[in-house]
């Protein structure tokens, strides 16, 4: 966990892309925003579009608290996050509705929710707001990828051994294991990758990762 | 995060961590928590949030102006392709839309493609007006606007869509409005020329997903499929969970062409003379088949009335 210092040196652009999709990969070690990872994750498509959106939303809102961290009040700054995260949640929403409207009816019940996704406004707080624009925007774009990557590697987990297909696509005619598709399954799916990156870390001979990695509060 | 008052420029709730930057700029600690914000600063955050706010309204209302354009468009071309699957019709068929509104006394105004007709209440026509053809496939705002341009008092009431072979009605599809369990659901339900229902889609809804918004799926809507207006006038919600034979029957439904479903599933039907309500949304369950009931019933009313027009 090699969080910077404020104020002091600002890491790599590859430190900070690959730290938001390993090493400190939001579902995976953080434990950020489980629930709409659970809740959309009964396939990779979901998945994908869910994690397109947080994406996007992310290094939107990652840019703007960076560029604006100046005239931000740091008494209110949680309300000015929100609501620029909400700007640009509602940017997306619109967007997508017009754009792609098949893809709006699919995920955006969810699209919505991104406002209360804890990974955001956590990267904005801890990062973004200290940062000058283009390492928050990197930040952004890891943390966003990490977010990604872990709802369509848990969507792929669960539609294949919940419903047998990938994509869309029947693999196998009949349903491996039905209980991983249900929001009890996916809370398994998630615990198992979790243990994977811990196995692996242990496997390169690294520590776990403390109980009290107060540091994401 | 609750502690945000006195801890500065400093983003770490834990302050005993301690932050280099923090501390340096700093050097009281500030765990404490600090004094109220004096009036100034009370005034001074109620701005920065409104600018905040505004600055956010005005972005958001740029991006709506473009949007808003795109996004009616692409909901006019589903609903085409929706119309006409609904009813299963042929590719050379037409559907016509007709508005409906009211006027402060009994009459009625109906706008088809080609007319706007005036109707008393016995359905006489009183008058009609050509509709100028360049605002036939334009958008809704547009008629409305040209109907209050004729007919001050007009109010949009409600629309329907009449699918023509030649000159043979082959159906048609009433949209419906009714109170969910949170907010208003949009739907269509379509309607052989016999009142027959061959189906429905729900078009808007906010309910709860995994919940209410099940009233979208086929194993719920497809349940009033198949039903002749006197049948639904009767259909009561019940709260018995669906077998799985009428739920894979229900899911099958758009797969095969209608009469061939119907044919396969009428034993079924008459099996099943009610809405199985959804598991944890009877109350939305409830209000889609009541607005469903009325949608229909005030239809058959109303198309007698305006046939002339038709």
């Amino acid at each position: 966990m090699s969080t910077a210092k404020p104020g002091t040196s600002i890491p790599a652009t590859s430190e900070l892309i690959l730290r938001g999709l390993f090493t400190e990969n939001p579902v995976f070690r953080l434990a950020l925003s489980l629930c709409p990872a659970v809740a959309v994750t009964t396939s990779v498509q979901n998945g994908l579009m869910l994690g397109g959106a947080v994406l996007c939303v992310q290094v939107l809102s990652s840019a703007t608290a960076s560029l604006f961290k100046k005239w931000i009040n740091s008494k209110i700054r949680i309300p000015v996050f929100t609501i620029m995260i909400a700007m640009w949640v509602t940017v997306m929403d619109m967007s997508l509705a017009a754009f792609f409207p098949d893809a709006y009816e699919k995920v955006g019940l969810y699209i919505k929710l991104i406002v209360a996704f804890a990974i955001i406004i956590s990267r904005l707080e801890l990062f973004a707001v200290k940062q000058p624009i283009v390492p928050s925007i990197f930040d952004g774009l890891g943390m966003g990828l990490g977010f990604l990557l872990a709802l369509v590697v848990t969507g792929a987990f669960r539609e294949l051994l919940g419903s047998g297909s990938l994509f869309g696509y029947q693999l196998v005619p009949f349903k491996p294991f039905l209980l991983i598709v249900l929001p009890a399954g996916g809370f398994f799916t998630i615990g198992f990758i979790m243990a994977l990156f811990n196995w692996i870390d242990l496997l390169r001979g690294k520590a776990l990762p403390k109980a009290s990695g107060g540091q994401h509060g | 995060m609750s502690e945000t008052i006195g801890s500065g420029g400093c983003g770490e709730s834990n302050s005993n961590l301690g932050c280099a930057g923090c501390a340096a700029a700093k050097p009281t600690k500030t765990t404490q928590l600090g004094k109220p914000p004096g009036g100034m600063d009370l005034f001074k955050i109620g701005l920065g949030l409104t600018v905040v706010c505004l600055l956010c309204a005005g972005v958001l209302g740029g991006i709506y102006l473009v949007t808003e354009p795109i996004r009616l468009q692409t909901v006019h071309v589903r609903e085409e392709k929706m119309l006409r699957s609904l009813l299963g019709l042929p590719e050379n068929a037409k559907m016509e839309e007709v508005r409906r509104y009211r006027t402060s006394g009994m009459q009625t105004l109906a706008l088809t493609s080609r007319f706007l007709v005036n109707l008393n209440e016995d359905g006489r026509e009183v008058s009609r007006q050509a509709f100028p053809e360049n605002l036939v496939s334009g958008a809704e705002e547009e008629k409305d606007k040209w109907v209050k341009e004729h007919a001050p008092e007009a109010e949009y009431a409600g629309r329907f869509f009449v699918g023509k072979e030649g000159d043979q009605i082959g159906g048609y599809v009433v949209e419906g409005i009714t109170s969910g369990y949170k907010s208003k659901v949009r739907f269509f339900v379509a309607l052989d020329g016999a009142f027959s229902l061959r189906g429905l889609e729900i078009l808007e809804q906010e309910e709860d997903p995994g919940l209410g918004a099940e009233i979208a799926q086929p194993y719920f809507k497809n349940q009033f499929a198949g039903r002749s207006a006197e049948e639904l006038s009767k259909m009561k919600v019940t709260k018995d969970p669906l077998d799985g034979d009428w739920k894979a029957a229900l899911e099958n439904f758009g797969n095969t062409p209608f009469s061939a479903w119907l044919q396969e599933n009428r034993g079924r039907l008459s099996q099943h003379q009610v809405v199985h309500a959804i598991t944890g949304a009877t109350i939305s369950s409830e209000a889609i088949t009541s607005g469903v009931k009325k949608t229909v019933a005030n239809f058959r009313r109303r198309v007698d009335l305006l046939k002339g027009a038709l």
